[in-house]
């Protein structure tokens, strides 16, 4: 369970002037919830998720992640692929993995089972600039899962995908999520997107960036084409585009 | 064309261009003596003057001061990029090493260290030093926040970090300082041979104005330039095979 109680953050503008990215939200994530968030460009999704990721400290609040017994319980699939350019596909997937001291043989496993779930075979050789962008980020999603983190954080993971691929890893994404049960926090441009995927959706506003609705998506499960057909999907879509204004 | 064979056309052009002006206006020879007579007196001093060894003898102290400045530079960059502090510490006094004309310095290493291989090599070492110095700056210094980020949500330890983040980033940068200090080292050496040496190329060098020898002078700038190209390549080959990613790029 994440738990962010008054979470505030101010960041320096170019002059020095304080920025409030982010006025103080609060927000309970339960354990094993998908939740996705939806925003205009700088209302501060990413500054959220950095900070329930611990890569950012808030200015003001509490943060409380309740993740037990993992050594590593945050997987975060960054806004770009951040891959290191010296590893080939495979070695990139598996590098949480080496680091992390998982025997060599496991870790290969690991690694080309999420290549296979990505579509990227026949890439496992290919350095990072030999890859097109969309290619990339999904060689970064699957490094994001090698260490099967019981909290999955994702900031615009599709935004570069063309749209069938963009289907496809949203549906695998679901598998996985009723697989493992994960907790996933995701960030999307797209209505659609999270109206499909989730069970709660927090749609933001920005300057100064807050959350400005929260609903539950009741839809049932699992999703699939039956989804995109249901008159709900599309009210759903429509009051988030309302509320994007 | 493929790039060894046109390095070979352009160089044929060149003594093309140096033998017909040799021939056409009748440059006397002690100005400048025709490609064949460097030739034949560089075979001469082949077999009568250790021109060999001479070479060697440069050869050795250029890549002994190249390795032990590109090591001592690379480590104090490193260190430096840590600790911010230390580095302005000693910023004022390697500034101050650095922008002092390196000739001018070559006459106090001879008084201190004699006349053997001894001052060559630190004075190599010191031009190696500041660009290996700076590469290493640069790239321990500016690893994008993406990376760091990266690095602390996959929980790796600190020298975890440094070696397979900060280190292979730091490559590129480290590459391009030897790079330039390819083409110093070997002016170093030189330089610090002609100023009081009794062997190397930098001494024949000497000894070939001393008695207007023009053909050894020029035959051992060819050696020396040939030197300093090789070197070069070989640096390039390095980071060819150490960065595939930027190569090709
Ligand atoms: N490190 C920083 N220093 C200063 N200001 C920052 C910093 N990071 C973010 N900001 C500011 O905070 C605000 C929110 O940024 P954030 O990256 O969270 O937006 P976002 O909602 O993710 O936008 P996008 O959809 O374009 O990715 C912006 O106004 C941005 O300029
Ligand atoms: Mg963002």
């Amino acid at each position: 369970m994440i738990t962010i109680e008054a979470v505030s953050k101010r960041f320096a503008g170019p002059k020095g002037e304080p920025v409030d990215a982010l006025t103080p939200v609060d927000l309970t994530i339960p354990a094993g919830q998908f939740l996705s968030i939806v925003g205009p460009s700088g209302c501060g999704k990413s500054t959220l998720l950095r900070i329930i990721a611990g890569l950012e400290t808030p200015s003001d609040g509490k943060l409380t992640i309740a993740a037990t017994g993992v050594a590593r319980p945050i997987g975060f699939v960054f806004q770009e692929p951040v891959l290191l350019p010296w590893l080939s596909t495979l070695a990139n997937i598996r590098f949480p993995l080496d680091t992390g001291g998982v025997p060599r043989a496991e870790a290969d496993a690991t690694a080309h089972r999420l290549i296979k779930m990505v579509g990227l075979q026949g890439f496992e050789d290919a350095l990072p600039h030999q890859l097109s962008g969309g290619m990339r980020q999904r060689a970064a999603i699957a490094r994001a899962l090698s260490y099967d983190p019981p909290i999955l954080l994702m900031d615009e993971p599709f935004g570069a995908l063309d749209l069938l691929t963009r289907d496809r890893m949203n549906d695998e994404l679901l598998q996985i999520w009723r697989a493992t049960k994960k907790t996933i926090v995701f960030v999307t441009h797209s209505v659609e997107e999270a109206a499909y995927l989730s069970d709660r959706v927090v749609v933001m506003s920005a300057r100064p960036g807050r959350v400005r609705a929260i609903h539950d998506v009741d839809l049932p499960h699992p999703r699939g084409e039956a989804t995109k057909l249901d008159p709900r999907f599309h009210q759903f879509m429509a009051t988030f585009r309302r509320e994007l204004k | 064309m493929n790039a060894p064979i046109r390095a070979l056309l352009s160089l044929a052009g060149f003594v093309l261009l140096w033998w017909g002006a040799v021939w056409g206006f009748s440059i006397p020879a002690f100005l400048l003596p025709s490609p064949g007579a460097v030739i034949d007196r560089l075979v001469f001093l082949a077999i009568n003057a250790e021109l060999w060894r001479h070479t060697t003898t440069t050869l050795g102290q250029i890549l002994g001061g190249f390795v032990i400045g590109a090591l001592l530079g690379i480590g104090t960059g490193a260190a430096f990029a840590r600790l911010p502090r230390l580095e302005r510490l000693f910023t004022p006094v390697i500034l101050l090493v650095q922008t002092a004309p390196k000739i001018a310095i070559a006459p106090l290493l001879i008084l201190w260290l004699g006349l053997g291989p001894g001052p060559k090599i630190v004075l190599v070492a010191i031009v190696t030093f500041f660009p290996a110095m700076t590469g290493a700056l640069t790239g321990f210094r500016y690893i994008a926040k993406a990376y760091r980020d990266l690095a602390q949500i996959v929980g790796l330890t600190t020298w975890q970090r440094l070696t397979r983040i900060d280190l292979p980033f730091a490559v590129p940068p480290i590459v391009a300082g030897l790079r330039v200090a390819t083409t110093q080292a070997v002016t170093a050496a030189v330089v610090a041979e002609m100023m009081g040496a009794n062997r190397g190329l930098g001494y024949l060098l000497t000894a070939g104005q001393e008695s207007s020898d023009s053909p050894a002078v020029i035959g051992v700038i060819v050696i020396l330039s040939l030197t300093g190209w090789g070197f070069y390549e070989l640096v390039r080959f390095a980071e060819a095979k150490l960065i595939p990613w930027r190569s090709k790029a």
